[in-house]
């Protein structure tokens, strides 16, 4: 088998993910045997001429090895999943009862005024006042193009997954609140929500929140600076589920 | 560089150009975290784009080099905008290098006769576009980008138009902002390069002016605006836009701002809109006859945009994987496309493909695996390439690592690497062909034509009798008639100092507002 340079890394070994890891070895135990096989020199080996190195089906054939062990990818893109069930972990996007279940949600039971904390994120912008209305999560293209058509229901705080501004592009304006459980408050949707004048919580941190429940966000809190993120500096605005009409 | 022997210098050099973009890749990506999109794959096209520009990039800076230098494009960008280059010509080639390396596939050492040369473009460009504040990067600046020079800047404090929160004007603007940011996030496919602020820049002891651009519009290069963009009539607009009781305090080289306290709409105190390109002389003011016209304009825009954005989401909602990961990466790609416009050289071939070295590791890249391995490249830095000997300290975090592969020094003497990937091969895409129209200052284009144009023109600030005019020229001169006449090309469309010449102060300008 032949070396390559890589393989003499001092000071690296292995990827921090093993999922990168398991890939990263497959492509480069493959380079291995071709540089072997091929019996030239690195410098002729490496740009060659011809498609000797590596081609799309040996990359294929590296996630079919994945797939045959009964690995299946997380996905991101609804159309990952939607082309490919077989390839890719459902993710549960048509689930009515579903509510995100985030293991560092702060929770606490109802104060008395009824205010039972479900949560907390990356405040992008300060207001005077907290903000309450009607979570409602929007997790899929077919609810946006519902809101798109039939448009946004009133009061809506919107739930999302990712910290992208794609998804619900045509429909954000409509939205009173946003509470988005990825990115940070220089995401892209954060900078939409910035510009539109929407109270926004970034990474947000959630539990038991359901579909149509009446919450409360802390948009009072500090904003969250770049700063804050470089140097790990907490600065959480709270979720509250409204239990009191 | 083909054929040349590599020195001792070349190499010093390069490494301190890989470690300026290093360090920064961590801060920018760690404040902003993996972009996800529930349309776009976003991460596995990040990934495919940055192979494309390993394969790509040195062969198209090339011939564009052929037409014209990069420090004459930085002369061009400078004075008709540009897109977000500063950080991702050289990071999106490097991390494209660092994959291939982490994989096997390269060596540290291999393409060095590329890299070297995508470094010197990059650094080039830069110092020209940057040359009215002498740096490199905005990082270079403590996070600002003041690029433009004082009598531009005078022509867009004067005409900008008084707005409060509230008002017909500020709403209008608000709206039309908010809207074309997200149009731009849309168009390049949850990336945010058609989109770029500069500046701060002082207008008083309370005021400070951002210049936004957002780019890519209309119909022009990406094929998924054929159609849909056809009813906006400018295919890049530039809002000049004054801050008052806030102070920006970081614009960084994504062209992304953040200020002290954080920015609300009752901040913005004052708006003008022009339109430019690689066919302008100077800005031209869009709808800035009166306040009046100006809101008017700024709602029928946005009424066109926001028709756009709707028509744009519903086609890319069904698009195909495969098609999404080529638009995302074609998107990343080709942002230094706008230098082979400003050449004259573009060639939808060369920009709008994915190489046929690239495409053979589309089946690696899934949904998961491009999160998990784009996290470990830019926010963790945790590539076996990455890491470093116990005793570094990376800025930043100070821990072990370093995100951009340098390149051994041994290789002066040890041969066994190949020092280019080649020339150019083809490539394809699974997107619908690009329809040959180009929407431009000089109207609608083909491609031929367009580059027609572009070889020709030259900009009058970028004329060899005024192209070296710069500040440190105008300080000594201003009294001139040449420094008028410099003067007097910005002033040709502005509303309150056309024909005013070189002398004015910006107390001047303000006074000038004053009156109306």
């Amino acid at each position: 088998m032949a070396k390559l340079m890589v393989d003499s890394d001092k000071y690296g070994y292995q990827s921090e993910f093993a999922a990168v890891e398991a890939y990263n070895s497959m492509v480069k135990d493959l380079v291995r045997k071709r540089f072997a096989a091929a019996g030239r020199p690195w410098r002729e080996f490496v740009f060659g001429p011809d498609e000797a190195v590596l081609t799309k089906a040996d990359m294929e054939a590296i996630e079919a090895q994945l797939l045959a062990l009964g690995y299946r990818f997380t996905p991101s893109a609804m159309s990952s999943a939607i082309e490919r069930p077989n390839a890719y972990k459902d993710a549960g996007l048509d689930n009515p009862d579903f509510s995100f279940e985030h293991e560092g949600a702060p929770t606490a039971a109802p104060d008395a005024d009824g205010r039972e904390l479900r949560g907390a994120g990356d405040n992008v912008v300060t207001y005077e006042k907290n903000l309450t209305g009607i979570a409602r999560y929007v997790r899929t293209s077919d609810k946006v193009l519902e809101y798109l058509t039939k448009g946004v229901p009133p009061d809506t705080i919107a739930i999302v997954d990712d910290s992208g501004g794609t998804l619900t592009a045509p429909v954000l304006e409509g939205f009173k609140g946003v509470l988005c459980a990825g990115g940070t408050t220089r995401s892209h949707l954060a900078i939409l929500t910035r510009e539109y004048g929407i109270p926004c919580l970034m990474n947000s941190r959630l539990s038991g929140i359901k579909d149509g429940d009446r919450v409360e966000v802390e948009i009072s809190a500090r904003a969250k600076t770049g700063e804050d993120y470089a140097h790990g500096i907490d600065a959480s605005a709270r979720v509250w589920r409204l239990t009191k009409a | 560089m083909a054929g040349k022997e590599l020195t001792y210098a070349q190499l010093l050099e390069t490494n301190s150009l890989i470690q300026q973009n290093a360090d920064e890749t961590y801060w920018l990506c760690a404040t902003r975290t993996v972009q996800e999109s529930k349309i776009f794959p976003v991460s596995a096209y990040i990934l495919f784009s940055y192979l494309n520009c390993f394969y790509r990039y040195a062969m198209l800076l090339k011939k564009i080099e052929e037409h014209m230098s990069a420090e004459e494009i930085g002369d061009r960008a400078r004075n008709s905008g540009i897109k977000i280059v500063a950080w991702t010509i050289p990071c999106f080639y490097l991390l494209g290098r660092e994959m291939l390396i982490n994989w096997g596939v390269i060596k540290p050492t291999d393409a060095v006769d590329d890299v070297v040369y995508v470094m010197d473009f990059w650094k080039r460009f830069q110092l020209s576009w940057h040359r009215n504040n002498g740096n490199l990067t905005n990082r270079m600046a403590n996070h600002r980008g003041q690029i433009l020079p004082e009598q531009r800047l005078q022509v867009y404090h004067a005409d900008a138009f008084e707005c409060r929160i509230g008002d017909e004007l500020h709403t209008a603007a608000q709206n039309f902002m908010a809207t074309i940011a997200q149009y731009g996030f849309l168009v390049s496919c949850e990336c945010r390069v058609t989109t770029h602020n500069h500046g701060p820049y002082k207008i008083s002891d309370t005021r400070e002016m951002l210049v936004r651009e957002f780019r890519e519009l209309a119909e022009h290069d990406y094929p998924w605006l054929d159609g849909v963009g056809q009813d906006i009539p400018y295919n890049n607009l530039t809002v000049t836009m004054m801050l008052e009781g806030i102070h920006i305090t970081l614009l960084d080289d994504w062209g992304s701002f953040e200020s002290e306290p954080e920015m609300k709409p009752e901040h913005i105190v004052a708006v003008g809109l022009y339109t430019q390109d690689n066919l302008t002389h100077v800005p031209l003011p869009v709808g800035m006859g009166s306040r009046e016209e100006l809101t008017a304009t700024f709602n029928d825009l946005t009424a066109r945009i926001k028709a756009a954005t709707a028509k744009l989401w519903e086609q890319m909602a069904g698009w195909t994987r495969d098609q999404q990961l080529d638009a995302g990466a074609l998107v990343y790609f080709a942002i230094a496309k706008e230098m082979a416009h400003i050449a004259g050289c573009y060639d939808v071939n060369d920009w709008m493909m994915i190489d046929e070295r690239t495409e053979r590791f589309r089946p690696l890249l899934n949904d998961e695996y491009g999160n998990l391995f784009l996290g470990e490249l830019v926010g963790y830095i945790s590539t076996p390439s990455q890491r470093m000997h116990d005793y570094y300290m990376m800025q930043h975090t100070d821990l072990p690592r370093r995100a951009l592969s340098y390149f051994p020094y041994s290789m002066l003497q040890d041969k066994d690497y190949a020092p280019t990937v080649g020339p150019m091969r083809p490539g394809a895409s699974n997107l619908p062909a690009k329809v040959d129209r180009y929407r431009t200052s000089q109207g609608v284009l083909s491609q031929e034509e367009y580059n027609r144009r572009s070889r020709e023109f030259v900009p009058d600030p970028c004329n060899e009798k005024f192209r070296f005019l710069c500040t440190d020229w105008v300080k000594y001169h201003y009294d001139t008639p040449l420094a008028d006449e410099l003067f007097k090309l910005e002033q040709q469309h502005s509303r309150l100092l056309k024909g005013k010449g070189a002398g004015l102060t910006r107390a001047d300008i303000e006074a000038l507002r004053a009156k109306g």
